[in-house]
């Protein structure tokens, strides 16, 4: 994938340009924010890492300009602005993800990796039956079943399972799930995802040979068909 | 005399009223002035009237002896005119004490005789009137004005020295005043002085009096008071995050001094690395703490309010920490969920009460029950969490709010002391009141929101 990524902060920018480097992408690096939507309007990346406070143009200014020109690349803000309303203000600009400053760069390459898949799907109709493997999810009914037996789930656990398997052979984080499955803006202090996963766990993979949701230390988890 | 002292708002008051004083005086004794030189003129000529209707008489009685007898008897009475004339036909004078004059008829001014003049001057005239009581007898009867003069004098200089003298009160008042004025402001700027160069816990004199200065100097104070209030709070909120984080930045120094001194393989390096990453993130979450306290206690989350349906809020969050509570041998229940709307953050209520659910479950022992209820009263929404765990020591529930407080028995769980802080503020920005009290046994925090709308 071709990320542009707007950062004036150099420690940072060689920071995060060299884990994404490492984990496949080819990165391209700007300090400024005019620079940052000259380049953008171009259109010829698939994702922009853009940073808020930019000298120039500011991240917000950037984003709602950029979407105005009509291009759909996926923004992802990385900024220490973590403030109350501050990651509304951003995805109200025009991004599709917010992440706050400090991070970890595992957490920023899930992100990435959730957000190229995304963009890559933009424009298909929507779906009602999820399929991975032999787990198949009917969204309309709310029910699952795998090899055609039904697995009885709490609404919960229901959601937290679909957006696994809409991310279905991805690293998600623990954050992505607080964020996006409990919609949670905040650090919890307890192991919510913990407590939610092993008994997701339990009913989906415990009887079965092919365990579909693994643990990737440190990091999250991933479903995978086989 | 200072310049500053005639440029302070009491001079200035006082010498605005002095001017309109004396400018009102002028006006009246002008009036008076008038009123005093007419009726004086008017009484003189009534009077020569008086005295020459008297010398006609005697004329038409018994002719000019008697008319002169008249003339002769009325200039020895003090009460009538005090120059009469009576001349024949001839144009000599028969009788009187005035020369000769060319017969002039009606109001008449004339010389004074020499002999007469006084230190007026000359220029006094007699008023009086002038008639033919017969042909060719001409009378004149009339009065020497120096004396209305005089009186006039005397009575200007009266109202001159009078103005004299309440000129100078007044500037002496307005000096005085505005010396007092000077005085205490002076007081008053010294004291902001001395508090801007340090000294802070200095106040300006209060006189106990209620004039506007001393409301102000009251106000001063006060503003004073509070601003030395928040000045300690922040004061204390520094040393209380200088200290608090040594302790982690401690732990975090002795891992990695151990890690340098014993760790000899890449996979011993690896899981130290870690655990330092994970200090690391503990240290990071306190400074976000932190940061978010202030942001909300700072109120722009404010201008995003709206209304929020707090019942669904507590329905899904009692969702999410169902799971988390059972695995800590906890039961969490929601026995009484009301619709109940209230203006605000919607991030920030769910946090709000992640707080207090993650404190319940954290503090207390394997199968505490922890309950959340919400109602609709007539005040407002009104939310119970409790909790039938140890509780908090009555002396301490005030203090639980405050950052990085924590309480003896719960120093060996971690948390990092800030999570009802932060409660704190964000039932503080949502205008609601927090209450701590004994769930006997165990921890009741009642959250009382205002009425929405």
């Amino acid at each position: 994938m071709k990320i542009l990524l707007i950062e004036d902060d150099d420690d940072t920018a060689q920071y995060v340009a060299k884990g994404l480097r490492q984990s496949g992408h080819a990165v391209e690096r700007v300090r400024d924010g005019n620079d940052g939507l000259a380049l953008a309007k171009d259109n010829a990346h698939d994702i922009i890492i853009l940073d808020r406070m930019l000298p120039g143009m500011d991240g917000l200014s950037l984003a709602k300009q950029l979407r105005e020109s009509g291009s759909q690349t996926p923004i992802l803000f990385l900024t220490t602005m973590g403030g109350v309303g501050d990651r509304v203000e951003g995805l109200e600009a025009g991004g599709d993800d917010y992440l706050v400053k400090p991070f970890a760069l595992a957490e920023l390459i899930a992100r990435v990796n959730s957000l190229t898949r995304r963009s890559q799907r933009t424009g298909a109709e929507q779906q009602t039956t999820l399929r991975v493997g032999d787990l198949e999810m009917d969204l309309i009914a709310r029910t699952v079943s795998r090899h055609g037996r039904l697995i009885e789930l709490q609404p919960q656990e229901f959601k937290l399972l679909e957006y696994l398997v809409r991310h279905e052979g991805r690293v998600v984080t623990r954050t992505m799930l607080i964020e996006n499955v409990w919609e949670l803006h905040f650090d919890p202090q307890t192991n919510i995802v913990e407590s939610h996963m092993s008994r997701l766990r339990t009913k989906v993979d415990k009887d079965f040979s092919i365990q579909l949701i693994q643990t990737i230390r440190g990091t999250g988890y991933i479903l995978r068909g086989n | 005399m200072e310049i500053r002292l005639l440029r302070t708002e009491s001079f200035r008051l006082t010498a605005i009223f002095a001017v309109l004083f004396v400018g009102a005086t002028l006006i009246l004794s002008g009036v008076l002035y008038a009123i005093v030189d007419s009726a004086f003129k008017s009484e003189i000529i009534l009077n020569a009237r008086q005295d020459l209707a008297a010398v006609k008489k005697g004329y038409d009685a018994e002719g000019i002896g008697e008319a002169t007898e008249v003339v002769n008897q009325r200039l020895a009475r003090p009460t009538t005119s005090d120059f009469l004339l009576l001349q024949n036909a001839a144009g000599q004078r028969v009788a009187g004490n005035l020369p000769a004059v060319t017969p002039v008829i009606g109001t008449v001014r004339l010389p004074v005789p020499t002999a007469r003049k006084d230190d007026h001057g000359a220029e006094h005239r007699i008023l009086g009137r002038g008639q033919f009581i017969a042909p060719g007898v001409y009378a004149f009867a009339g009065q020497n004005l120096a004396v209305l003069k005089a009186t006039e004098h005397k009575a200007l200089r009266a109202i001159g020295w009078t103005l004299a003298a309440a000129l100078i009160f007044a500037v002496a008042g307005g000096i005085a005043l505005s010396r007092g004025f000077l005085r205490r402001m002076d007081t008053m700027t010294q004291t902001c002085q001395a508090i801007m160069a340090g000294r802070l816990s200095d106040r300006i004199p209060e006189p106990g009096t209620q004039d506007e200065l001393a409301r102000l100097a009251s106000t001063i104070n006060a503003m004073l008071d509070r601003i030395s209030t928040l000045m300690e709070n922040v004061r204390q909120i520094s040393t209380d995050i200088a200290h608090d984080l040594r302790t982690p930045l401690t732990r975090l120094r002795h891992r990695l001094e151990l890690v340098s001194a014993e760790a000899t393989t890449v996979e011993e390096y690896g899981v130290a690395v870690d655990r330092v990453i994970a200090d690391t993130d503990g240290i990071l979450s306190i400074f976000s703490a932190l940061l978010r306290i202030g942001q909300i206690e700072a109120g722009a989350a404010r201008a995003s309010f709206r209304q929020v349906d707090l019942d669904k809020v507590v329905k899904s969050l009692a969702d999410i920490y169902g799971p988390v509570a059972e695995d800590r041998k906890h039961v969490l229940a929601i026995p009484v969920i009301e619709p109940a709307k209230v203006l605000g953050d919607r991030e920030l209520l769910s946090q709000m009460l992640v707080n207090l659910i993650e404190n319940a479950i954290a503090h207390t022992p394997d199968r505490t029950r922890i309950t959340i209820d919400l109602r609709m009263t007539e005040a407002g929404a009104s939310m119970r969490i409790a909790d039938n765990g140890p509780g908090i020591p009555a002396g301490e529930r005030e203090k639980v709010f405050r950052r990085f407080y924590r309480l003896e028995q719960g120093r060996s769980t971690p948390g990092s002391g800030l999570g009802l802080s932060l409660v704190a503020a964000i039932t503080q920005i949502h205008g609601a009141t927090i209450e701590l009290t004994d769930n006997a046994p165990g921890l009741c925090a009642t959250i009382a929101f205002p009425k929405c709308r």
